[in-house]
């Protein structure tokens, strides 16, 4: 019975938290008058047409073909983000080699710069390799560790894990590697998989990148096609159908997150993280 | 030249760190250093994005100093960083700490305070933000029922970047996830322990989980520092910089010269001294995280 | 090791600035008078309904000349700026491409940023466009672009709200400021005017004094034409509006609508504000929050004493085509079939404005396509002497200038004396820095 407050407390926050969102998922079938007219967020009826219409697009493929596309590129995207950062940060962490503070003061400022001014340099070096309008640009730089505060994220949590496991792991015939994937991970693995699933949420809400590296709308990712039809400056405005498509490009967060949830937690928590 | 000693395990060469890190130093030349070279080295131009660049030395650096909309910026992101920095931080900490609890449908609310995060500043929060903060919105309506009269949000210079900074409090998520992984990371016979001695949870908090988060914490700090100096979305989407460019920030400002206005030489020259200030920043963190640490040795 | 990062950084930045400074004007590709079989990309952004008329328009065009395949790409407008910036900047921008007025300034400073039309002649035939719509297109002496429609700005009222009320749509600027009193009983507005994404609080400013003074703001060429006399009495009449309950206040209306353009505005679909000025070819998006038919076209205003210019047209987009294209004859083949097919048009039909060329128009005349606010619009200002805006005008930092000035007027942390001396040092300054 001592949990009691804790649910209230938590149903309390939860509901602050999400009526927003349960309105604005009620908005989407909701005329424009309808809208802001009324802070309920029930709707007076349900009509999917504009789920619908909004699946559908007016391209010639539908959503579900940019929800691939978008698969094609966040999947390789976070597999080579874990794998590059997790052993980049070892290496970090775990090792004393030359130049190491340079490197590491490199990655900080990576992580300090604002991306924005590298995407002109970067679309002009990718134009030049000739793979524009690939999913080149938007996967291959994460095989080299190239998200710093990742790598960063990752040192602290391999700090944290004690320097025994490393030792009793060799004296037991491990190589370097091998302490690495079959000792150290199991220890981190709840950092490693927020690490994936951070890949996988943010890369859904990328939008000017893929806008400038993509040409082609049969190539385009998910956030593209979402605003296909946004055009302040034209003729037409259809609220309810913009909420609706914010909606759809929701629904592969939540259900990563909502599975992802339970790793987070359940790693081998022997080791723990100390000061 | 004295010669410097590694200190890696027995049998352990000073390139196996090297080799591990390799991924990184290959590509680094590729996608840090000769972006930043480039920019930096436009940030001495008057590139246009489309006529060849001419070289203006400092020039753009010493148009910053008079630009009063450049020390505008500079002024709201330090209140900004200020405001939302901290407030973030111990909002998701505590949240984690309530999310830390094995009791049942966990992770339903795990996943439902996640959400939030999720919408990051598209088109919907907009829609969202309008919705609560109008002048006849959720929030004055609440306000008005609790008899209190209606606050001015969006048209109040004082009071617009408030409304950003609860934005981003709202989408603490990822903040909360880097806590939440570490506190179930905190042994649990040290709290055992700390119970048969005689201590309450407030104690234990302040005994064991504070000390055994001190790492976790200075990555958040750094983290959304970062992010804070760096803020350009949330005010694009949700107030346009306005009013009186009250909510107009350095991210912005950037954005705005490099693509809106075309001014990339300038724009890339802002962006270095928004590094120089986050590097500044970030120092001063690692030193006073050093100092308390000698401290406790 | 550093050394070899500084020779790789270097390396990089030679790649890097050859691209920028890329001489690759001399390498223009010249016409060669015949159509070849090809691959031509054709790049456009919009809405959903000029995306669906666009494909078909490019399904007809395969059935016609299956050898020219059009690669079609496009989105919204977010970031199409953006994009099309950094294509320009690498030298892979798409063939065709459909560009904004002020672009031409931006992208193409000397003329030189896009392909010589004038050269594409008789391929692409410009005989359906008056002279003055073609000069729109002209950087200098080039012929960069070619007009796709010709908007004006026109106002648009909520005839509910009006009828109930019981108001005329004013036809000059005295019965303007008259509505507001009318209005204010019922704590509602007659009009808008904002300082967001439409800008429009100056531009209707500048359409009085244009229309009091025959000055004209920007000229074409890119120079200031108002005195800081005619850029105060431009901000007094805003701060008119204002004061006489014509309009919100800036503080009123983002305290009501947040950062959202008018049509997304509460405010606006329920009535509390039952007016707007905006460009003919926009004024969709208006129309269609509200019931239907219930936005009409009011009367552009006159001083009531015979003078009634100062209303602004421009044209609301323009096709270039790539200075880098390989096959400029058939990219002007595909823009000839654009802009002037009579069968091309009926599926266009209105979705980029009013068509511009005459040979699109009649076609559309003749399938009584040519209906709506756009097209009513369009003969209003007709009838009127109107003023051409200046691309330079349309900058958007320029816009940046107008909006500060308002807004500062209108919060009143300057008064409009001084609010107007700094946005002509502003915009002289600036001009002349954009115009070298």
């Amino acid at each position: 019975m001592k949990k009691i407050p804790a649910y209230f407390l938590l149903t309390a926050a939860g509901i602050v938290m999400l009526y927003p969102l349960l309105w604005l998922a009620g908005a989407s079938f909701k005329s424009n008058s309808e809208i802001f007219s009324s802070v309920w967020f029930m709707p007076d009826s349900f009509d999917f047409q504009v789920y619908k219409n909004a699946w559908r697009t007016v391209t010639p493929y539908t959503m579900g073909h940019y929800f691939l596309n978008t698969f094609l590129i966040i999947i390789p995207k976070t597999v080579f983000a874990v794998l590059s950062s997790v052993i980049v940060a070892y290496g970090f962490a775990r090792f004393d080699f030359p130049l190491k503070k340079f490197f590491f003061a490199l990655l900080l400022g990576g992580m300090l710069m604002p991306s924005i001014v590298t995407v002109l340099p970067m679309f002009l070096l990718w134009s030049k390799l000739g793979v524009l309008d690939t999913y080149i640009p938007l996967t291959v730089p994460y095989l080299f560790a190239s998200e710093g505060m990742f790598v960063f994220i990752l040192v602290q949590f391999f700090k944290g894990v004690p320097k025994e496991f490393d030792e009793a792991a060799r004296i037991d015939g491990c190589g370097t590697l091998r302490t690495l994937f079959f000792v150290l991970m199991p220890c981190i693995r709840p950092a490693v998989i927020s690490i994936a699933v951070f890949t996988f949420l943010w890369t859904m809400n990328d939008f000017l990148t893929p806008l400038i590296m993509i040409q082609s709308v049969e190539k385009y990712p998910l956030s593209l096609a979402l605003r296909l039809s946004v055009d302040s400056t034209g003729q037409n405005y259809e609220q309810n159908k913009l909420i609706a498509l914010s909606i759809i490009g929701l629904i592969p967060s939540i259900t990563v997150f909502a599975i992802a949830q339970k790793k987070f937690v359940s790693g081998i928590t022997a080791g723990g993280l100390t000061g | 030249m004295k010669k410097k000693t590694y200190r890696n395990p027995v049998g352990v060469s000073r390139f196996t760190g090297l080799l591990l890190i390799s991924p990184f130093i290959a590509g680094s030349a590729l996608f840090l250093i000769y972006p930043f070279f480039c920019s930096f080295l436009l940030g001495m131009t008057n590139y246009d994005g489309i006529r060849p660049p001419e070289f203006t030395g400092l020039n753009n650096y010493r148009v910053m100093l008079s630009d009063e909309s450049f020390r505008k910026a500079l002024g709201v992101t330090l209140k900004y960083a200020a405001f939302l920095v901290p407030m973030k931080l111990l909002v998701s900490l505590l949240t984690a700490l309530l999310l830390a609890q094995e009791i049942k449908g966990i992770g339903i609310y795990r996943t439902v305070f996640y959400i939030p995060s999720i919408l990051g500043s598209n088109l919907a929060v907009v829609i969202m933000w309008q919705y609560l903060f109008t002048s006849k919105g959720l929030v004055n309506q609440l306000l008005s029922l609790a008899g209190a009269s209606p606050v001015s949000w969006y048209g109040d210079p004082d009071k617009a970047l408030f409304i950003i900074v609860l934005l981003r409090l709202w989408e603490f998520g990822s903040t909360m996830i880097i806590f939440l992984t570490a506190l179930r990371g905190i042994p649990k016979e040290l709290y055992e322990a700390a119970k048969v001695d005689g201590c309450g949870p407030v104690r234990a908090f302040f005994a064991i989980t504070l000390p055994q988060m001190k790492s976790v914490i200075f990555v958040n700090l750094i983290l959304q520092t970062i992010a804070a100096f760096q803020e350009f979305n949330a005010p694009y989407m949700i107030t346009g910089g306005g009013p009186l460019r009250s909510t107009y920030t350095l991210g912005m400002l950037i954005y705005d010269e490099m693509f809106r206005y075309n001014e990339q030489g300038y724009a890339n020259a802002v962006s270095w001294v928004l590094f120089m200030l986050i590097s500044a920043a970030v120092a001063v963190m690692y030193a006073v995280s050093a100092f308390l640490r000698r401290d406790e040795e | 090791m550093k050394n070899i990062f500084l020779k790789a950084a270097a390396i990089g930045c030679v790649f890097m600035l050859s691209a920028c400074g890329k001489n690759k004007s001399e390498d223009v590709t010249p016409p060669d008078g015949k159509l070849d079989p090809c691959e031509l990309r054709f790049s456009w952004w919009g809405g959903d309904d000029r995306h669906e008329a666009t494909l078909n328009a490019i399904k007809l065009w395969a059935d016609k000349h299956p050898e020219i395949k059009i690669v079609p790409e496009y989105g919204g407008w977010d970031g199409w700026t953006e994009k099309v910036t950094s294509q320009l900047s690498g030298g892979t921008e798409p063939d065709i491409m459909q560009i904004n007025y002020d672009w031409l300034i931006t992208m193409s400073p000397d003329g030189k940023g896009f392909y010589d039309l004038d050269k594409l002649s008789p391929t692409l035939d410009t005989s359906g466009f008056s002279d003055d719509v073609l000069s729109f297109g002209k950087v200098g002496d080039t012929l960069n672009a070619v007009t796709v429609s010709v908007t004006g700005r026109g106002l648009f009222y909520n005839s509910d709200v009006y009828r109930s009320i019981g108001a005329e749509y004013p036809s000059t600027w005295d019965e303007l400021f008259a509505l507001g009193d009318k209005f204010s009983t019922q704590d509602i507005y007659p009009l808008d005017l904002d300082i967001q994404s439409g800008g429009t609080a100056w531009y209707l400013a500048v359409v009085y004094v244009q229309q009091t003074t025959g000055r004209q703001f920007i000229t074409m060429d890119g120079k200031l034409g108002f005195t800081v006399d005619d850029i105060k009495a431009a901000l007094d009449f805003y701060k008119e509006t204002e004061d006489r309950h014509v309009i919100r206040t800036v503080r009123t209306r983002t305290d009501e609508d947040g950062n959202a353009a008018l049509y997304q505005s509460p405010g606006f679909i329920s009535g509390n504000v039952a007016g707007v000025l905006e460009w003919g070819s926009s004024v969709g998006k208006y129309e269609s929050v509200l019931p239907e038919n219930v936005l009409e076209a009011g009367p552009l205003l006159t001083d009531g004493a015979g003078s009634s210019g100062g209303w602004m047209i421009k044209p609301s987009m323009l096709y270039a085509v790539s200075k880098n294209t390989e096959h400029p004859d058939e990219a002007a083949a595909f823009l000839n079939f654009l802009l002037n097919d009579k069968e091309c048009a009926k599926l266009l039909g209105t979705t980029r404005g009013i068509p511009a060329s005459s040979y699109a128009e009649e076609s559309l005349e003749e399938s009584g396509m040519l209906s709506g606010l756009a097209q009513e619009n369009n003969e209003m200002l007709e009838k009127l002497d109107t003023v051409t805006i200046s691309p330079y005008m349309e900058l958007t930092r320029m816009k940046e200038f107008y909006n500060t000035a308002i807004e500062e007027v209108s919060y009143g942390i300057a008064d409009t004396d001084s609010a107007a001396q700094e946005m002509y040092d502003s915009i002289t300054q600036y001009l002349e820095k954009i115009r070298k």
